[in-house]
């Protein structure tokens, strides 16, 4: 199965998803740019761009072991942290003038603890992010905000004034829209992208500039808009997952048939369905009313499940969806309990649901991935 | 003067026997279901290989193995890690790092210069790493322990083995197998794969040259490239056997406890 | 009338553990000759049992929680409360302990989420616990706790059951003190809501001052087990710690233990008697106790090497006192005491610093000789910090021990195994 239309921008997207320098980032980097890495989807990047820098969110793509991180993390933590710290450790993150962290999990958050003890990045930042939703939780995430802004303005040497926060929501809400509109014509029985690529793009949208992915997907967009779409695919299909960064894997679920067709995941849905409010006229009041309140939640905020259900449900009527894969890395507790919860919904429903637990890398295992995703295929056709 | 040294494993009963310093003899031999025979018989094989009749020609017997097994004709019994590091010391005394890859576990020791060790880091529930690791892809490709060595060194590009969790990984080497990927390319991928937690236990410790190789998997000539390949530092080869290492400390205890007793320098 | 039963399901589970739980009681009381320490602790919760079940009953209110939840507000309200994890430490003595372990695991298709919560999600999912009036739930120190708090709110069978959860910032400083001050705050407004008690802060005020007594003797204590042989070993760490954070925090019973213990504790000074007979090995245990350790791993430790739990991760109190003046101190003390002092939730919750720097301070006071950090399997952050702690010791010069082992389930670890790692450790190390 494959995205029919030949597309420079698509290519320059998918390029992106399978290094963590890109090309963009280097020419940005090379004119003096500075980049800052974020983990977690809950990362400010408006932050980062009104700073006049540009986020990376941190992956652990083109990692091939996780030998000098296993010094420090043990075989009982999650392999996306064990693979990413030790990229940190081996250098490939030194382009990096700071990350930011925050404690949306225990695997990620103790990354932090290590990093900054063992990698030379000038700037580790930690945050503390609520796990309930009120307005006490946006104020204090609020302060957290002014917190880190003040500390990237230490360190750089810059104002962060509030027409810089405005004018920073303002691209990072076009990437937004541009993402949906994507995602919308994902929505056509004939789609005329498969999810392996869009998930390349929307991990694009993470690693370089942001202006410049928004200038690019709008080309995208234009040669989509009419391209010939997909229709040999069995059924629609969506991921719903924690980090899955991986467009390999996706290909591999739809060379079987299963067109993905979108998804609740956080390279996804969940950090462009809804927009940050650009007519507060506090913008980091907005910024913390979206983060806490606004953006669909992942399983760490205590209590959203409805919330976080009613959001796969929006996407499973509106696309069309005959089926969910639900992804969850090995030892992740946030997403086991998720999957429990999502398991008694579904049942009731009678929808047709695969969970698989992964590993970061999925290499070796793809042989067991195609099997199980056959028989759920073949389960869902057998249920019509 | 005659020492001799006994070390009863899990698998295999060692035994050395040194004779004014030179280690003269030693043996290998399956364990049978009571230690302590096969403490005897291994320990009457090499008095044989110097016609040694009776035990009481050896002037001091230290003892060793597992848990807290105790050889019983010995005069005295010392733990299998001490008698491990001593004996990697002797055989190659710049020794400070010891990688021992045994049958149930493996571990890594950093050593002074006189072979007491400073640190130690035993591999934690995960059998990948171990010498079960390598018996179960052993079975899947069909080709014994010795053969994922022999096969592994003709290998130019070793398979990549991602999977962490052994029990993965085993199936993934299946996977390759289907995939018709050649069986030295798997083979050298295992022994990278197992050397690969190696380094990581190593780091635990800290690396500090030479590096040694022990235990049971130490014969393993691709396994011993493979660390090097990640370690990036030559892995020494014991002068001899290197599943004798603890057999040899263990003599090399007993020869220091001879001469304390006829008032020589203290250990 | 309610129209419950003791023979109701959700009531059967507790009766089993007070059953086993009073059959050692009995021990106590029939072969103790002098004062037997470990009564008061048992029998606390065999009485807590018995309470919770009359409520039950009853229909008067009762919640669930925790020891780190500001226990001295339930005291203070006359409100008890049931916490979930007992079932994992109690397992050891509980003949349908592993079927139920592998219930749980089935339940999450996997074995990896933390046996204790896993466990706590297993009773709610299968009604063996009795439904309580409301659910204080914990939302840290980790993710597993958040979880299985969010399974039970999810639970058809419990939607009706009110839940409050308080947010924990992430640091330890005046500003979280404050926000998690008015957090507590909210949850006494909780809890007058829905249990129709009042909480009354001269009545309060009374209870903390009577927690602060225990903290000091918790304190003191301590200090007499830095003597060389140690007193008290690991298993009286953690009755301690129960009696002064569980059922009785701020009852004056709970104090008049702590003084029995104390003067056990001097008495076996004085006479430079220690836990173990022939003292060679002091080891800090940096996590938590379960039933079975300290019934077959610690008595082999003590009896086979000389070695001692001079001093472990729950028997180890930081607690400064709470300043009773005012309702605003009392709750800005317990704030600081439910993010910054309670064992575990103190190290675990926030940056790893903590794990550190009480290594540091806990070697040097207690003279250790050895480290040993379990690594256990539902504590990822824990593990996540195991490099550093190891670097820690390298800097202090003690030998230090992970292991990577289920504190509740001995077939993950066995104890063979276990006694095989300690003992390959304590030689290699040139101790015992």
């Amino acid at each position: 199965m494959e995205t029919k239309v030949k597309s420079k921008a698509l290519d320059t997207f998918k390029e992106a998803a399978e290094t963590i320098v890109n090309p963009e980032l280097k020419k940005w980097i090379d004119q003096g740019g500075k980049v800052v890495g974020y983990f977690c989807c809950y990362g400010p990047e408006e932050i980062i761009t009104a700073a006049g820098l540009t986020p990376f969110r941190v992956r652990a793509t083109g990692s091939t072991g996780t030998e000098l991180a296993d010094a420090y993390l043990t075989s009982i933590n999650c392999s996306f942290c064990r693979h990413a710290f030790n990229m940190g450790l081996l250098g490939e993150y030194d382009f990096l003038e700071g990350v930011i962290w925050l404690n949306n999990c225990d695997h990620i958050r103790r990354i932090y603890d290590n990093w900054w003890r063992k990698v030379d990045t000038p700037l580790a930042h930690m945050m503390s992010l609520p796990k309930l939703q009120a307005d006490k939780q946006v104020g204090w995430w609020r302060e957290e905000l002014v917190i880190l802004k003040e500390a990237l303005e230490k360190h750089l040497g810059v104002k962060i004034t509030d027409d810089k926060l405005r004018e920073a929501i303002k691209i990072h809400n076009e990437t937004r829209r541009l993402l949906k509109q994507l995602y919308e014509l994902r929505k056509k029985d004939k789609p005329p992208i498969t999810g392996a690529d869009t998930l390349a793009v929307v991990i694009a949208s993470t690693s370089m500039p942001r202006a410049e992915f928004n200038e690019i997907l709008k080309e995208l967009l234009g040669e989509l808009k009419d391209a010939e779409g997909i229709k040999d695919y069995k059924f629609r299909l969506m991921i719903v997952s924690s980090i899955m960064d991986d467009p390999k894997y996706i290909k591999l679920i739809e060379d079987l048939g299963g067109l993905v067709v979108t998804d609740s995941a956080c390279y996804g849905t969940r950090t462009f369905w809804v927009e940050v409010d650009e007519k507060d006229k506090d913008p980091l009041g907005a910024l913390a009313r979206y983060y806490i309140q606004e953006k669909p939640s992942c399983p760490r905020m205590f209590r959203d499940f409805p919330q976080r259900s009613a959001h796969i449900q929006e996407m499973i009527k509106e696309f069309k969806v005959d089926g969910m894969i639900g992804l969850r890395m090995v030892f992740c507790d946030l997403w086991a309990g998720e999957f429990f919860m999502q398991e008694k919904n579904l049942d009731k429903a009678d929808f047709p649901v695969l969970h698989m637990d992964r590993e970061y890398l999925m290499a070796g295992t793809a042989g067991q991935v195609r099997t199980r995703v056959q028989a759920f295929m073949e389960s869902i056709g057998g249920k019509r | 003067m005659i020492v001799a040294g006994c070390d009863i494993g899990s698998t295999t009963g060692k035994s050395a026997i040194m004779v004014n310093g030179k280690l003269s003899s030693y043996t290998i031999i399956p364990s049978t279901t009571k230690p302590e025979e096969t403490a005897r018989k291994s320990m009457e094989e090499a008095m044989g290989f110097l016609g040694i009749v009776s035990m009481e020609e050896i002037d001091y017997i230290v003892g060793t193995g597992y848990g807290r097994l105790k050889v019983p004709f010995a005069n005295e019994n010392v733990s299998e890690i001490t008698c491990h590091a001593r004996g990697a010391n002797w055989m190659c005394p710049s020794v400070r790092t010891v990688v021992d890859i045994g049958g149930q576990d493996c571990k890594v020791m950093s050593l002074d210069e006189k072979g007491n060790v400073l640190e130690f880091v035993m591999n934690d529930r995960c059998a990948a790493g171990t010498g079960r690791f390598f018996e179960g892809m052993a079975r899947v490709l069909e080709c014994g322990l010795e053969g994922i060595s022999k096969l592994s060194l003709e290998s130019k590009s070793p398979a990549n083995i991602t999977s962490q969790c052994s029990v993965f990984a085993e199936s993934e080497v299946v996977t390759l197998i289907n995939e018709g990927i050649d069986v030295i390319d798997i083979a050298a991928g295992v022994n990278s794969s197992v050397a690969g937690r190696l380094n990581s236990m190593v780091r635990k410790v800290g690396l500090v040259e030479d590096v040694v190789l022990t235990g049971g998997c130490a014969k393993n000539e691709g396994l011993a490239q493979a660390l090097e390949k990640k370690l990036g530092v030559k892995v020494i080869h014991l002068s001899e056997d290197p599943q004798i290492a603890g057999a040899v400390g263990a003599a090399v205890i007993a020869a220091e406890r001879v001469s304390q007793q006829s008032g020589g320098k203290s250990g | 009338m309610t129209g419950r039963s003791l023979d109701d399901k959700c009531c059967q589970k507790l009766i089993q553990e007070r059953d086993m739980l009073d059959m050692m009681v009995q021990t106590f009381t029939k072969t103790s000759t002098g004062t037997n320490l470990h009564m008061v602790p048992t029998k606390a919760f065999v009485d807590h049992h018995n309470e919770i079940l009359r409520r039950y009953i009853s229909g008067e209110p009762h919640i669930t929680s925790y020891f780190c939840c500001a226990p001295e507000i339930y005291t203070a309200m006359d409100l008890p409360w049931n916490t979930f994890l007992t079932p994992a430490f109690t397992g050891a003595i509980m003949p349908t302990y592993h079927d139920e372990i592998d219930a749980s695991g089935r339940m999450f298709r996997g074995m990896d989420l933390c046996t204790i919560i896993r466990l706590a999600a297993y009773i709610v999912e299968e009604d063996l616990v009795p439904p309580p009036t409301a659910v204080i739930a914990m939302l840290h120190p980790c993710d597993g706790i958040n979880v299985v708090h969010q399974t039970m709110a999810n639970n058809e069978k419990w939607k009706n059951i009110p839940v409050f959860g308080a947010d924990p910032p992430y640091w330890a400083d005046e500003r979280s003190y404050e926000y998690y001050a008015d957090e507590l705050k909210k949850m006494v407004e909780f809890l007058e809501e829905h249990t129709g008690l009042k909480m009354d802060t001269n009545r309060l005020r009374e209870v903390v001052k009577e927690s602060n007594k225990q903290i000091r003797l918790w304190q003191e204590w301590n200090e007499l087990r830095r003597a060389v042989p140690c007193p008290h070993g690991g298993a009286m760490g953690l009755e301690v710690f129960g009696e002064a954070t569980t059922v009785h925090s701020g009852m004056p019973v709970g104090t008049a233990w702590l003084e029995d213990v104390i003067a056990d504790a001097e008495s076996l000074v004085k006479q430079g008697k220690g836990a173990v007979e022939k003292e060679s090995i002091r080891v800090f245990w940096f996590d938590v106790l379960s039933l079975g350790l300290t019934l077959e791993l610690f008595p082999w430790l003590e009896q086979e090497w000389g070695a001692v739990v001079a001093m472990e991760m729950f028997g180890y109190s930081p607690y400064t006192e709470i300043d009773t003046s005012t309702e605003d101190s009392m709750f800005k003390g317990l704030a600081k005491r439910a993010l910054h002092e309670v064992p575990m939730i103190r190290q675990a919750r926030g940056v790893a610093d903590l794990f550190l720097s009480d290594i540091e301070k806990i070697v040097k006071d207690y003279k250790i000789d050895a480290v040993v950090y379990p690594g256990y399997m539902g504590h990822k952050d824990g593990s996540g910090s195991a490099g550093l702690m190891r670097e820690k010791c390298r800097e202090l010069g003690v030998p230090f021990m992970y292991i990577g082992m289920d504190l509740f389930d001995d077939r993950y670890t066995t104890l063979d195994e276990l006694k095989d790692k300690f003992s390959k450790f304590f030689t290699s190390m040139g101790l015992g």
